[in-house]
């Protein structure tokens, strides 16, 4: 079933009496339970894609889909309930609430969703436990390591049982060793039916993914899909 | 249910930043405790000055040679009038038939001894024996004096709290004799305590029957104001027509010509006070409210500093589904947390403080709910007021360039 269905999607920045299209023309589709990464030089528009698929933004021109429902019309609380709902967020930096524990922090997509108390706390705690941080439930991020961190920060992204994980470059700051466990987890998951859009500049974490999306200067310059033989030798690259 | 996990989430970040909040407050404790401090000195001493005035008796007016002066040009033009005198209480009590009562009290005041104390200048009063009926001055101990000692010119005396305070320390007064400009009077009756008004005693007073007045002091005593008791409230008004009828004939004023005297209810010259005091009042109550507006914007200033700093956790917020009104309830309860805390500590200092003046004035009225009522007020509205503004600036931040915000 079609999850996602862009057409012709442009994003248009004005800087001045500069126009800069982070985008341009950007058509694509992607079905539920797909893996996928989104590779790409800087600037060429990765997290701009990753917004627009998340609702954080709209579209300058182009039509976008997301099950069914055209997001382009929507209004602010729209896309928030959207974002609520459908989407769930794992950033490069974490973006972890510093003052909140890791349960509070799982906790905050099911405030917003109106869960009572007591099911907050239950989903939080079924969430962490997902990433094996059942034990970190009450640290807060700065007791946390950086690869714990980007754990509380998937369960957050997870509890409300979205449509798609979106995570932009979610192995950015971490170590090798920690992404390899991160990528692990986003595997896992994948394989639990989760769809998941991934943006890396790592072949490495790329290979994780079952079709890989190259964009550049603000196209798709290449879209394929990854053989399992691929996959092994993009692990090994 | 959405509304108290996001109370929840504004009290932890109250909570949170335990220094910021403590400034919050403070800026608001300031004002509104010079607010209620103010507001309930004011009431505390209007509403005792009702008391005192009350004390003047239901349903009576007086009738005085110059009523209410105030200006030099008026006294001039009143010190020309004839001079009242009791001569005029039978005429009144026959040509009125609204009136209960009619007495008259004449004033002077002297030094007065007991022993080898000395109180200086107390205000002496005589009065006429149906005076105690007529006002509400209530016996404390001992009795008023009689008809008959008004007729026999007898020196009696009846005494205010701060008389027996002052002589006799400690003494039962009731039977002494104290001395007034050489001549002995025997204490007969203590008056309740009366209170004070605009800082001053009104217990500091000797009442002695209006004929011994007029026996010792001499053409003082003559010179009276007529105190007339209407028969109710309703008639009161009538009863002053009557008076007004009877006092022209009998002073002779021509049919075109103004009173020559002037009648004055309690009310009256409690509405003159009022009037004269407005201002006062209103510069009193208006200068802490300018503190409270420095406060109010002294919490928008945090709380914009707050929005600022916290950028990126409302970015965070919005990625995760909060909508705009979430995001703006969030920052409202913050701000209406911190001014309620804030008008909580206000109510408390401020009547604390209220409660020290006024019994530094010596007035002891009991305190209203006005204070609790005016700071609840207050807060609130300075917390929705000056929080608006942050939390809508919080709520219509782009989440894309919150979440990239340094
Ligand atoms: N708010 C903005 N205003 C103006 N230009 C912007 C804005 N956001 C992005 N851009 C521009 O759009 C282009 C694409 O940016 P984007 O962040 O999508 O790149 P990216 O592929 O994610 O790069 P990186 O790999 O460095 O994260 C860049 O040229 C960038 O300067
Ligand atoms: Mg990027």
């Amino acid at each position: 079933m079609r999850l996602i269905e862009t057409k012709d999607i442009w994003k248009t920045y004005i800087m001045g009496a500069e126009k800069v299209h982070a985008l341009r023309g950007v058509t694509l589709n992607i079905d539920r339970g797909e893996y996928v990464a989104i590779m790409g030089p800087s600037g060429s528009g990765k997290s701009t894609l990753m917004n627009l698929i998340g609702c954080l933004d709209t579209p300058t021109s182009g039509e976008y889909t997301l099950n069914g429902a055209d997001v382009g019309s929507m209004t602010d609380d729209q896309l928030a309930v959207i974002r609520n709902r459908e989407i769930g967020f794992v950033f490069q930096t974490f973006n972890l609430l510093a003052r909140a524990t890791a349960l509070h922090n799982v906790e905050l997509p099911l405030i917003y969703s109106g869960d009572p108390r007591d099911v907050r706390r239950e989903k939080a705690i079924i969430a962490l436990k997902k990433v094996d941080l059942g034990d970190r439930m009450t640290h807060q991020p700065n007791q946390l390591s950086g690869g714990q961190r980007q754990r509380v920060a998937m369960a957050r992204a997870l509890v409300n049982n979205p449509s798609i994980l979106l995570a932009d470059e979610p192995t950015g700051n971490l170590d090798s060793k920690t992404s390899q466990e991160i990528m692990a987890l986003c595997d896992r998951l994948h394989q639990q039916g989760n769809t998941i859009i991934l943006v890396t500049h790592e072949p490495d974490i790329a290979s994780h993914a079952n079709r890989v999306i190259t964009i550049l200067d603000g196209r798709i310059s290449d879209d394929s899909v990854l053989t399992s033989g691929e996959k092994t030798r993009g692990r090994v690259a | 249910m959405i509304t108290f996990a996001i109370m929840r989430e504004a009290l932890s970040a109250v909570w949170g930043n335990k220094l910021r909040s403590g400034l919050t407050v403070l800026g608001m404790v300031m004002g509104i405790t010079s607010v209620i401090a103010i507001v309930s000195t004011v009431e505390g001493m209007q509403s005792n000055m009702e008391d005192v005035f009350s004390n003047m008796g239901q349903n009576t007016f007086m009738v005085t040679r110059f009523g209410i002066v105030t200006s030099w040009s008026e006294y001039e033009k009143k010190r020309r009038r004839k001079i009242i005198t009791r001569d005029f209480i039978e005429p009144i009590k026959d040509g009125c038939d609204a009136c209960e009562d009619v007495g008259a009290e004449g004033y002077a005041n002297s030094n007065i001894k007991y022993g080898s104390k000395t109180m200086p200048r107390v205000s002496i009063e005589g009065q006429t024996s149906n005076h105690l009926a007529m006002r509400d001055v209530d016996v404390f101990r001992g009795r008023y004096f009689s008809e008959e000692e008004e007729r026999g010119s007898k020196n009696v005396v009846f005494v205010g709290q701060d008389v027996v305070e002052d002589l006799f320390e400690g003494e039962d007064p009731l039977g002494k004799t104290i001395r007034i400009r050489r001549l002995r009077y025997t204490v007969i009756g203590i008056a309740d305590k009366i209170g004070s008004l605009f800082g001053q005693s009104q217990d500091e007073f000797i009442y002695m029957p209006l004929s011994t007045l007029r026996k010792n002091f001499g053409e003082q005593g003559r010179r009276v104001n007529l105190v007339v008791k209407a028969v109710s409230r309703d008639r009161l008004e009538e009863a002053m027509d009557q008076t007004r009828v009877v006092l022209r004939s009998k002073r002779h004023v021509p049919y075109d010509e103004e009173d020559d005297f002037d009648l004055l209810t309690p009310d009256a010259i409690l509405s003159f006070i009022n009037t004269f005091t407005r201002a006062f009042r209103v510069i009193l109550v208006a200068l802490p409210f300018l503190s409270i507006v420095i406060g109010g914007i002294v919490v928008m200033n945090i709380m914009m500093v707050s929005v600022t700093e916290r950028t990126r956790e409302i970015g965070v917020r919005k990625s995760l589904g909060a909508r705009q009104s979430h995001i703006r309830s969030q920052f409202l309860y913050e701000t209406l947390t911190l001014s309620a805390v804030g008008g909580l500590f206000g109510i408390l200092f401020g009547m604390t403080l209220a409660g020290a003046i006024l019994s530094w004035m010596d007035i002891h009225t009991p305190t209203t709910m006005l204070a609790v009522y005016l700071g609840v007020g207050i807060s609130t509205t300075v917390g929705l007021f000056f929080g608006i503004y942050p939390a809508v600036k919080a709520a219509r931040l782009d989440p894309i360039k919150a979440l990239s915000f340094e």
